[in-house]
Formats: structure tokens, C-alpha cells, sequence
């Protein structure tokens, strides 16, 4: 039961001083990142660069409108949206599907072939730069929407299938048991059963595939060439080059670009940390 | 049961409609090469001259120019690709995978030689030849920029007429009255600078330490002929000689005693930054730097006015045309012409002219006359093209001659040269080691 402060001994009112403290500390380390970028986007590249810390001399939105005067942001802000949220929604759908036969199924080879998708965590980016390319190419998806989606959807199917088969392990058999008691099939058990109660690890990976995609840049840059299809962390390019240089534009891209991402993990961080520790004790 | 296969099939069909609808212009799929829209070919044309890049209105209006002179015949389609290191891998991705667009612009990175080891490099060699207007634009140093064992292979637009600016402001507090004209007098100058209260030299380390990197060839120019000639070396692999020992030596004098804190691992934006905020007295840099002089996001109102502009002590200036445009082999011989054709316009006489109206950047060709409108959008330069005629000891700078792996190599090891931790000697022993691994 929590004491009031009036309660509590010297040594209580000393620690509870100390804890506010080093929550006050955490809070300042992550909110810090987020303050210093957008506050950036009010300074001068003078500012900037001369002191990166120091407060804007004053609040103008000029950074704002040269970073849609100087790039595309707000066309790559909507691709960013539509390929993101469809590759999110294909990923968690088919790796929901596979989660769940290697959470319940037996076959021969399960663990192997579990093992082997969930290594591909491990490929490093630059290595599927070229075969990547080429399959998209030959397939005629380059510079597309799809081809981004594809690419994005395979691209974190190690973290999805990891994240959905814990979390099927961790729902009780006997919920299955009793829908196939009362008749249901397996696609049905699955679809109306299985997935409501896996609703924590489905947002968990669609929030962790969703930052991915947001954030994700070298396919991004590769594998498109026109504007139909490239997404927001390219237009940030726009705004430095070799011998110039506009860091005031570029911080206010950044903020446009990272409030999606800031405004979803706030939205759903309790789902995230809930199901990412999902499976830890099974029944 | 029926309802379920209703369900699934609808579930189907909206997935591939979701995907399909997401699909792009599918006909632009294959820009790169020549499409069939009537007698027109289309050329992709990736470039990284966009965004704040001060070229970006040039290319906007030489590709314009060129679609309307060529309508209907070729048409330029431009793919901006945003960074330079982000073009730079996007086109060794597509050299990997031999799918080059027609056009490449080589710019400072040596991409040339990449694509010629890879065999996909177009010989214009003909093409020139028979071209006595455009043969002539050719300067004998961008004849060597530009070929390979006797075949001309690329063709350069811009010149790499590089000195230094500095503040006459500054300069005058400490009592100086203008540049340096021997090395000697320089250092002095710098250690009056410091005795005023001004850091001398605005430096960098990161993404290859541009601005570091030209006082360093400045300084291995004073070593005489031999040095000269080793500046002039394409792709050296041993960088242990005396003049690049000893300049090795006074740029970790530099990075020690006379230049900015931030400089041990700040970008070029961290060098410009301290010019132009008056924090350093002298900056290394080209000719694309001026517009920034007058431009009051970057600089105080009338900075302009107090920068001079200067040739490296010894009578040295960077002259050099910076690698141009070559054509890539195609499957389609009608896109290869093409591909001529634009690399043609881009480097002819017109478009230099625009280069250096626009942007106030140096003609590769002596033929390109400094117009009036040039001069007087751009003073300084005018002062400047007339210093630098007066420079004896002409040069490329090092970063266009050495090998593509050692940029990195180099923002990686100056901080260490500049804290102690290698000695010039071992800064130049790293270059050899890493100039051989090619």
C-alpha cells in the first residue's frame, strides 16, 4: 500500500527523492532526442551549428516551409503511409498464419525450418542489396508501390514470426480445444479464436514492422526512381549535399517525418511491451 | 462451408487489388532504356544535383533546354536521388547488377574507373573525333581526366579552380593586409590570427575532410616538380614520399594548434559554418561557395562584403576539370546515341556558360567566355579567375586522384593524425596499405 509523504521515515522520503530523480532523468533522456529535433527546426543553420543546444532566438515555421518547398515530403509522406500500413497489414497477416502452425502444429523439419526464417534476422542489410534487387527488377516491380511492400513485408518476417509464435504459445490449448468441441474448423478457430486473443503480439509486430517500414531508407532508395513510389526517409535527403547544406528544412522534415512513428508507439507501447515478454511462461 | 470459401476467395481478391493498385506507371519501369513511344527515347537520367544542391537549377535547365531542342526525338527524364554518397551507391548497386542508366555523371567520385573495370563504359572516342566543335572544348587536362590508355571515355562540363577565401575583416584585426604569398608568411599570418583571438583555419575531418584535404595537396604542391608530378598521378598507390610526409606533418600543425574544436570530426557544414559565422579566418573551397556568402540563412547580412578570395601560397591553385558525363553500354544502340547526344549538350559551350551564370561554377573549357552577367552575379569570381591566372603551379586536387577506398580511410585517420596517436609517417604508410588493397 502506498504511504504519504507524511508517512514516511527520512530514509522512505530520501528514496522516493532518489527514484523521482532517476525517473525524472529517464524521462529527460528520452524525451531529449525528440525536444532537440524539433526545437532545431525553429533555428538558423548558424544556430545549429554553432551551438546545438541552445534555445531558437525565435519561433518562425520558415524551416517548415522550405522543407516542402525544397523536397517532395508531403507526396513521400503519403507513399510512406500506404506502403508502410500494407506492408504492416500483409506482414502480420501471413506471419500471424505461419506463428500459429509452428506455435501448434508437428511436422517433420518445424524446428529447421522455424530456426532458418528466424536467422534471416541476422543477413545483413547490404548483402540482400543486389539479389533483391535483381528479383524486383526481373519481376518488373521496380519503381513501384508493390515492389516496396514486398521487399518491406519479407524484410521483417524474422521479428514477427518470433514476436506471433510466443504469443500463440502463451494462449491456452484448451480455448482451441473448446471451439473444435463446439465445431469450429481450423481456419475458423484460427481467424475468430486464435487471432482476438493474440491481439497484443498482432499489434506488438505491426507496431515494430510498421516503425521498420517507416524508417526504412537503402530499398527505399534502390529499388525506386520516380516519386510515385519513394517514401519520407529520402526526402531528408534532399536537404544536405556535399558543399551545401540546409539544416534548418531538414529538422523540420524530420519532425514531419517522425511524429507517425512517435504518435503510434504511444498509442500502442503497452501492447508492445506486454507481448514482446509474451511466452515466457506457457500453461 | 460455402460461406467460408466466399469469404476466403473475397479476402483474395482484395489482397491482389490492394497490391495491384499500389502498382506505379508500369511503362516507366524500364526508363533506362528506349521506349517505344513513337520515334521518342526516353533517358533516365539519375542525378544527385537536386534538392539544396547549388547545381540543381543548372540541370533543371539544361535537361529543359534539351527536351525541347531534341522534341520528340529524346527526351530526358530526370530521377533525382537525393546525397551524393546516396548516388554514389545507388550506382554501384546498379553496376553490380548491370543495370546502369545511359548517363552517368562521374562529378569528384571517380566513378569511371569503376564502370571501366566492369567493361560497360561507351568509347567516345569517335564520337569526339568527329565532333571538332565539342574536340575542342577539350582542354589537354580534361583530355586526361577524361581518357584511358589513349580512348576518350567521358566528357567534363565544370572546372575544379579551387583557392581560398578568407575574411579581410578578420585579417585586418590582426594586422594582416591580405593573403599569403609563401608558405612561410602563411604560418605567420596564422600565428598572428591566434595571438588576435582568431582561429585561423576553418577545418574538417568527416565524409573524406574536403576542406583539410586541399591544404594538404596545396602543401605537397610546394614541394617541387617531383611532388607536383605525383598530384598529377591518377590513382597512386604509395603516398610514402617526402612531400606527403611533410605535408602530413603541417596538417596536424593545423588540426592541433590553428583551427576550430569541432573541426577533429565535423563535416564540411562545420568548416562553412565557422567562415561564415565569422569563427575562422580562412576557409579551402571552390567557387559553389560564394552564393553562400550572401545567403542570410547561412551567414550575417554583408558578410559578402568582407570575404576575399586568394591562391595558395607558392603561386598554387587547384586546376583541374572535375571527371564529366560517360555513356553506358546499352542493349539498344538507338538509346547509346542518344545517351551521346545529352552527354554532348551537357558539356557543350552553352551549357558551361549556364554553369557559371547560375551557379558561378568555373568552365572546364578555356573557350567558355566569362560573360559580364557572370561577373556581375558573382565578383568574387571575377577577382578570382583573374588571380588564378596568374598561378604557376597548377594542379588536380588529391581526393579527385586517389583511389575511391581511401576517402573513407581518410576521415577515419586524421582525427587520430591530429591527436598524435599516428605520426605522419604511419597517416601515410595507411594510405599506401590501403591505396594497394585495390
Amino acid at each position: 500500500m502506498n504511504r504519504t509523504w507524511g508517512q514516511l521515515t527520512n530514509r522512505g522520503r530520501l528514496l522516493m527523492i532518489l527514484k523521482y530523480i532517476f525517473l525524472a532523468l529517464c524521462v529527460i533522456v528520452a524525451l531529449f532526442p525528440i525536444v532537440w529535433v524539433v526545437m532545431s527546426s525553429f533555428k538558423t543553420n548558424a544556430e545549429i551549428l554553432t551551438d546545438g543546444i541552445s534555445l531558437p532566438t525565435s519561433f518562425k515555421f520558415t524551416g517548415y516551409e522550405q522543407a516542402i518547398a525544397i523536397s517532395p515530403i508531403l507526396k513521400y509522406f503519403v507513399n510512406s503511409v500506404i506502403i508502410s500500413s500494407v506492408a504492416t497489414v500483409a506482414n502480420v497477416l501471413f506471419l500471424a498464419m505461419a506463428a500459429y502452425v509452428f506455435a501448434r502444429c508437428q511436422f517433420r523439419g518445424k524446428n529447421i525450418l522455424f530456426w532458418l526464417l528466424s536467422l534471416s534476422m541476422v543477413v545483413p542489410m547490404t548483402a540482400l542489396l543486389n539479389p533483391v534487387y535483381l528479383v524486383i527488377n526481373n519481376l518488373g516491380l521496380t519503381d513501384t508501390k508493390t515492389g516496396l511492400i514486398l521487399v518491406y513485408t519479407a524484410l521483417n518476417l524474422p521479428m514477427s514470426l518470433l514476436i506471433l509464435r510466443s504469443t500463440f504459445l502463451s494462449i491456452p490449448r484448451s480455448l482451441e480445444e473448446a471451439a473444435y468441441v463446439d465445431g469450429a474448423g481450423f481456419v475458423r478457430t484460427f481467424f475468430q479464436i486464435m487471432l482476438p486473443c493474440a491481439k497484443g503480439g498482432l499489434a506488438s509486430a505491426a507496431v515494430l514492422a510498421f516503425l521498420n517500414n517507416w524508417n526504412e531508407f537503402t530499398f527505399a532508395l534502390i529499388l525506386t526512381s520516380g516519386q510515385d513510389a519513394r517514401t519520407l526517409p529520402l526526402s531528408l535527403s534532399y536537404f544536405t549535399s556535399q558543399f551545401s547544406f540546409n539544416y534548418t528544412a531538414m529538422f523540420a522534415a524530420i519532425t514531419i517525418a517522425v511524429i507517425p512513428s512517435i504518435v503510434i508507439f504511444a498509442l500502442f507501447q503497452e501492447q508492445v511491451v506486454s507481448s514482446l515478454t509474451a511466452g515466457a511462461v506457457k500453461e | 462451408m460455402k460461406k467460408r470459401i466466399t469469404a476466403l476467395c473475397l479476402v483474395s481478391a482484395m489482397a491482389v487489388t490492394m497490391l495491384a493498385g499500389c502498382g506505379g506507371d508500369t511503362a516507366k519501369q524500364g526508363s533506362s532504356e528506349a521506349e517505344g513511344t513513337g520515334e521518342e527515347i526516353v533517358i533516365n537520367y539519375p542525378t544527385f544535383q537536386c534538392g539544396v544542391n547549388t547545381a540543381a537549377p543548372v540541370v533543371d535547365q539544361l535537361i529543359s533546354e534539351f527536351n525541347e531542342q531534341y522534341a520528340g526525338k529524346y527526351r530526358i527524364e530526370k530521377e533525382e536521388v537525393p546525397g551524393d554518397q546516396n548516388y554514389i551507391d545507388k550506382i554501384k548497386v546498379q553496376l553490380g547488377t548491370g543495370d546502369l542508366p545511359p548517363v552517368v555523371y562521374g562529378g569528384g567520385y571517380n566513378l569511371l574507373d569503376l564502370a571501366l573495370a566492369k567493361d560497360v563504359v561507351v568509347d567516345l572516342t569517335d564520337a569526339v573525333n568527329s565532333d571538332p566543335e565539342w574536340k575542342e572544348l577539350y582542354t589537354d587536362a580534361a583530355m586526361t581526366t577524361n581518357s584511358r590508355d589513349g580512348k576518350i571515355y567521358a566528357s567534363s562540363s565544370e572546372g575544379n579552380l579551387v583557392g581560398y577565401f578568407y575574411n579581410k575583416e578578420l585579417f585586418a584585426k590582426a594586422g594582416l593586409s591580405g593573403p599569403a604569398t609563401t608558405w612561410d608568411e602563411f604560418w605567420d599570418q596564422c600565428d598572428k590570427l591566434k595571438a588576435a583571438g582568431i582561429t585561423p583555419l576553418a577545418l574538417d575531418t568527416a565524409d573524406s575532410a574536403w576542406v583539410t584535404s586541399l591544404w594538404m595537396g596545396a602543401l605537397v604542391a610546394a614541394e617541387g616538380d617531383d611532388a607536383v608530378a605525383f598530384l598529377k598521378q591518377m590513382t597512386p598507390d604509395d603516398y610514402n614520399n617526402p612531400a606527403m610526409i611533410k605535408a602530413a606533418g603541417e596538417v596536424q600543425k593545423m588540426l592541433q594548434e590553428y583551427t576550430t574544436k569541432d573541426a577533429i570530426g565535423g563535416k564540411y557544414e562545420h568548416a562553412a559554418n565557422n567562415f561564415l559565422s565569422e569563427q575562422a579566418a580562412m576557409i579551402a573551397n571552390g567557387p559553389w561557395m560564394m552564393s553562400d556568402f550572401s545567403d542570410e540563412t547561412k551567414a550575417a547580412p554583408g558578410f559578402a562584403d568582407k570575404v576575399g578570395v586568394a591562391i595558395y601560397p607558392g603561386s598554387f591553385v587547384y586546376d583541374a576539370p572535375i571527371q564529366g558525363y560517360f555513356v553506358t553500354k546499352q542493349d539498344d544502340p538507338a538509346l547509346e546515341e542518344a545517351a551521346i547526344e545529352m552527354v554532348k549538350f551537357f558539356t557543350s559551350e552553352h551549357a558551361q556558360q549556364v554553369a557559371l551564370e547560375v551557379q558561378g561554377m568555373v568552365p572546364a573549357s578555356s573557350k567558355v567566355e566569362i560573360t559580364e552577367k557572370a561577373k556581375e552575379a558573382y565578383p568574387l569570381l571575377a577577382e578570382f579567375l583573374d588571380l588564378a591566372a596568374t598561378a604557376k603551379v597548377r594542379t588536380d586536387n588529391l581526393q579527385a586522384t586517389m583511389y575511391p577506398n581511401l576517402l573513407d580511410v581518410v576521415s577515419q585517420e586524421l582525427p587520430r593524425l591530429a591527436s598524435g596517436e599516428i605520426t605522419p609517417e604511419q597517416y601515410c604508410q595507411i594510405l599506401t596499405e590501403n591505396a594497394q588493397k585495390n
